[in-house]
């Protein structure tokens, strides 16, 4: 009896929110997977039907629908992304705890600026402050080498490299702040071995620093994959703006799926892609969690 | 001879890390520098971070000709609201997953976690979808609604991870000192879990404080903005010259959160829980 009203009181407190979230995440998602299996678009707002999978083989088996295109961007810019981020990071914090750095605390606090920064007006003013075309920071400087001047965003592989810069510098700050607290929770007295044999930074860096900072920043590590993956403000902001796009035509997943949406209103083909994103998303957190599971048993 | 290497060692070390603090600081740097140049060619060449004129117009012009101080009244609004019913409905639902043993808890938060990897921009359509036959498009309570739907599984798993870091017997004792279930949970563990309490609702400001995408497509009409719509209406494309407007209002947009950042940092690392539910 008293179990039964310990569950009752339980699922009472829980009401609320759980009503919250079935309104505005369970719901979208349901709605979504019906979506997908319709042919709605402009021509078929009210009168669309049902047209069964039509619209996720139309992603994952015709090359120029332009998805798996999207996808392969994507990846490509999560690897590279995440390889730049921990490479970097790992360098910056190692250099940031050389003990004869004495200004250390003062780049430490300049260096959290751009996390700290509204992560929107960041990208807005490396669009209209940097890379901007005509007043832009990067063709003063060019100008003034007398060199011409760059359309830094209109080409693809410029664009891609700029968005990646942004990110970098976005994401940069939080990865430093990590492993700069997992090399302190490092013991020293670790390394004194290592040092009287004649290991150099290189050597103690992969022999003994990186095995033993990897547990603890592997749940940073694995938040921030998931945010690149997931990343969508820079490429949108940077080069996709309705009514001021820049030529570049990169997309990942997520802008590709936002542009069929609400650019080119094929509802039904863009519900299909947000289906199998959200697919994989899954199969990322349950192998994610595996591993832990793994790690702790 | 090695003391002279490793001065030359050092300077080296700090020229890079001067550099590096640069390139952080860069788009900030020329934002606030235009702003408060007087010289209205900044298209020439001769551009330099100190400002030869200074100048506080386009900070008036921001001020007094943009309906900024609507923007940031209507931001206010759904701040304070989203923070205040986000904390409401997450406490006592994070409260009864960390400390009851019920039927169905364990598929809740693995429900939770599942949720929380859909992307928040793909549900755009299917809420579009949801919210005007109800009228709530182009409202506040529509937007209310989003904003806290969106981070209340966040605010549930964090506060959840740190009421999980609580000993139980403190809570026992007060029990058996005869304080009510209700009594314990407001005055001995809502105290305790303050760090977590100040980072969830800090979260859910600053998410509602930077969120434009929602803002621009739910909302129409200038004086129904929130800052973020507006700053993004206000952008400089690559042929009007409004950059420098735009440099005032995004310095001061930011202000606040930068603020609030290095103010709360140190929380931030308490508070946020170890397995982190970001993202």
């Amino acid at each position: 009896m008293k179990g039964k009203r310990r569950t009752l009181s339980a699922w009472f407190s829980q009401a609320p929110v759980l009503l919250i979230i079935a309104l505005i995440v369970v719901f979208p998602i349901g709605y979504t997977a019906y979506i997908s299996l319709t042919n709605m678009n402009v021509y078929h707002w009210f009168d669309f039907q049902i047209i069964g999978l039509g619209n996720y083989l139309k992603a994952l088996a015709v090359f120029d629908s332009g998805f798996l295109g999207a996808l392969l961007i994507t990846l490509l810019w999560t690897a590279v992304n995440m390889v730049l981020q921990l490479v970097i990071a790992f360098i910056m914090a190692s250099l940031l705890n050389i003990q004869k750095l004495k200004a250390r605390r003062v780049y430490k606090t300049v260096l959290m600026f751009p996390w700290a920064m509204p992560g929107y007006v960041s990208i807005l003013l490396w669009k209209n402050g940097i890379f901007n075309s005509s007043f832009g920071l990067l063709n003063q400087w060019l100008e003034k080498l007398h060199l011409a001047p760059m359309r830094w965003l209109a080409g693809d592989v410029s664009a891609f490299i700029a968005c990646l810069v942004v990110n970098l510098w976005l994401a940069l700050p939080f990865m430093i702040m990590i492993m700069d607290g997992a090399l302190q929770s490092v013991d020293k007295s670790y390394y004194e071995n290592a040092i009287l044999d004649g290991a150099g930074w290189f050597t103690r860096s992969v022999r003994l620093t990186i095995p033993a900072i990897r547990p603890i920043i592997a749940p940073a590590v694995v938040i921030t994959l998931f945010t690149t993956f997931k990343q969508f403000d820079v490429i949108y902001l940077l080069t996709q703006q309705v009514g001021a796009k820049t030529g570049a035509n990169i997309h990942t997943v997520l802008t590709y799926a936002y542009e069929n949406a609400f650019v080119t209103n094929n509802y039904g083909y863009s519900s299909a892609i947000s289906m199998i994103i959200f697919f994989f998303l899954i199969a990322f957190v349950t192998l994610s969690n595996l591993k832990r599971k793994e790690k702790k048993a | 001879m090695r003391k002279i290497w490793e001065r030359i060692g050092l300077i080296f070390l700090n020229l890079f890390f001067i550099a590096a603090c640069f390139i952080a600081l860069v788009p900030i740097l020329y934002a606030f520098s235009v702003s408060l140049n007087a010289e209205g060619s900044i298209l020439g060449s001769d551009f330099s971070f100190i400002p030869r004129q200074l100048t506080l117009e386009n900070y008036r012009a921001v001020i007094m000709d943009q309906p900024v101080l609507l923007w940031l009244g209507n931001t206010l609004i759904l701040a304070v609201v989203s923070v205040f019913i986000s904390l409401l409905i997450s406490v006592p639902a994070a409260y009864s997953l960390s400390r009851f043993r019920f039927k169905g808890r364990k598929q809740v938060l693995r429900f939770l976690v599942l949720l929380h990897s859909f992307p928040a921009i793909l549900s755009m359509f299917a809420l579009y979808k949801l919210l005007s036959p109800l009228g709530l498009i182009n409202s506040k309570l529509g937007l209310i609604l989003i904003y806290i739907g969106t981070m209340a599984i966040f605010g549930v798993l964090n506060l959840k991870g740190y009421f999980d870091s609580v000993p139980v017997e403190i809570e026992e004792a007060a029990a058996i000192d005869g304080a009510g279930a209700l009594q314990t949970v407001l005055r001995i563990l809502l105290p305790l879990a303050k760090p977590a309490l100040i980072v969830t609702a800090l979260m859910v400001l600053i998410f509602v404080w930077n969120e434009y995408i929602y803002a621009i497509t739910f909302l129409t009409g200038a004086q129904n903005y929130t800052l973020a719509a507006g700053l993004y209406s206000l952008q400089a494309t690559e042929m009007r010259g409004s950059w420098p407007l735009f440099a005032a209002a995004a310095i001061l947009v930011s202000l606040p959160i930068l603020i609030i950042f290095f103010l709360t940092q140190k929380h931030m690392r308490s508070g946020l829980t170890a397995g982190g539910v970001k993202g």
